[in-house]
């Protein structure tokens, strides 16, 4: 696996979306090569950071409201 | 009304993913008055289909169809605002910010604030916000978050990318207007 390929399936293997023989290829090559490496640390990253930032609570009033309402 | 109590536990499961329908329809309606409506509407509309969910099925997904649906069958009523992206080109942060000299993950993701990030996702168009929602916030796999969206995998696939390009962007454009990073020129602030 050269870097382009690398780079094309970098987000399918964050998202976990590759098959396995996919991904042992793709960590082999991120064992060799520090961009890329670097790369998929910057996108794991920023899944995480959508993630945590877009969660929120459920406001407890509201959660309460509901569960009378339908139980 | 008197509830049986096979529609009370088919609820109390239903209300487990509450946390999910919650913060999706907040992400999609901009609005914690609106979101609050659209779940409960969800939740009702649940309630009344219940026979036509599957038992050992993604309930989870089910119900985010549910909601979403709702979402759309009001959207398009209303609103005029653009449902899809136009192709701005190819935009990747980290070679963009590689490009400028600065590191992406220490000098830029570490010092963006939570409520630009959520900004960045608000301002997508909804048709590919809800993909980032199922996929990044929810961790849908495609394959789910294809069938709670009623499209194909690739589709799945091309509206995530489309959309992580924009989103990128956005965030982009927040950083140089911040000062994080200095549009072409690198990193603005030496520690
Ligand atoms: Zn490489
Ligand atoms: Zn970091």
């Amino acid at each position: 696996m050269n870097c382009k390929d690398c780079s094309e399936k970098l987000d399918r293997f964050v998202d976990r979306e590759l098959n396995s023989t996919e991904v042992l290829e793709l960590q082999l090559h991120l064992e060799s090569c520090p961009d890329c490496q670097d790369h998929y640390e910057f996108e794991a990253h920023l899944k995480r950071l959508v993630k945590h930032s877009c969660e929120c609570d459920t406001p407890p009033a509201f959660r309460d409201k509901l569960r009378q309402l339908l139980t | 009304m008197a509830e049986s109590p096979a529609r009370t536990a088919f609820a109390e499961e239903a209300l487990t993913h509450l946390d999910t329908l919650y913060r999706g329809a907040l992400r999609l309606t901009r609005d914690p008055d609106q979101a609050q409506d659209l779940v409960q509407e969800a939740y009702l509309r649940a309630l009344r289909y219940q026979h036509s969910y599957q038992q050992g099925t993604n309930m989870k997904a089910w119900l985010f169809a549910i909601m979403r649906n709702l979402f759309w069958d009001r959207f398009r009523g209303s609103r005029k605002e653009d449902v899809s992206l136009d192709d701005v080109g190819e935009f990747v942060l980290y070679d963009k910010l590689k490009d400028e000299g600065a590191r992406p993950e220490a000098d830029v993701l570490d010092k963006l604030a939570a409520s630009e990030v959520v900004k960045a996702v608000e301002k997508l168009p909804p048709l590919h916000r809800e993909v980032v929602l199922l996929v990044d916030v929810e961790g849908f796999s495609y394959k789910d978050a294809a069938q709670t969206l009623g499209v194909p995998i690739g589709t799945v696939m091309s509206r995530l990318h489309r959309a992580r390009q924009q989103l990128q962007r956005s965030l982009y454009d927040y950083a140089v207007e911040s000062g994080i990073v200095r549009a072409n020129g690198g990193q603005q602030v030496q520690q």
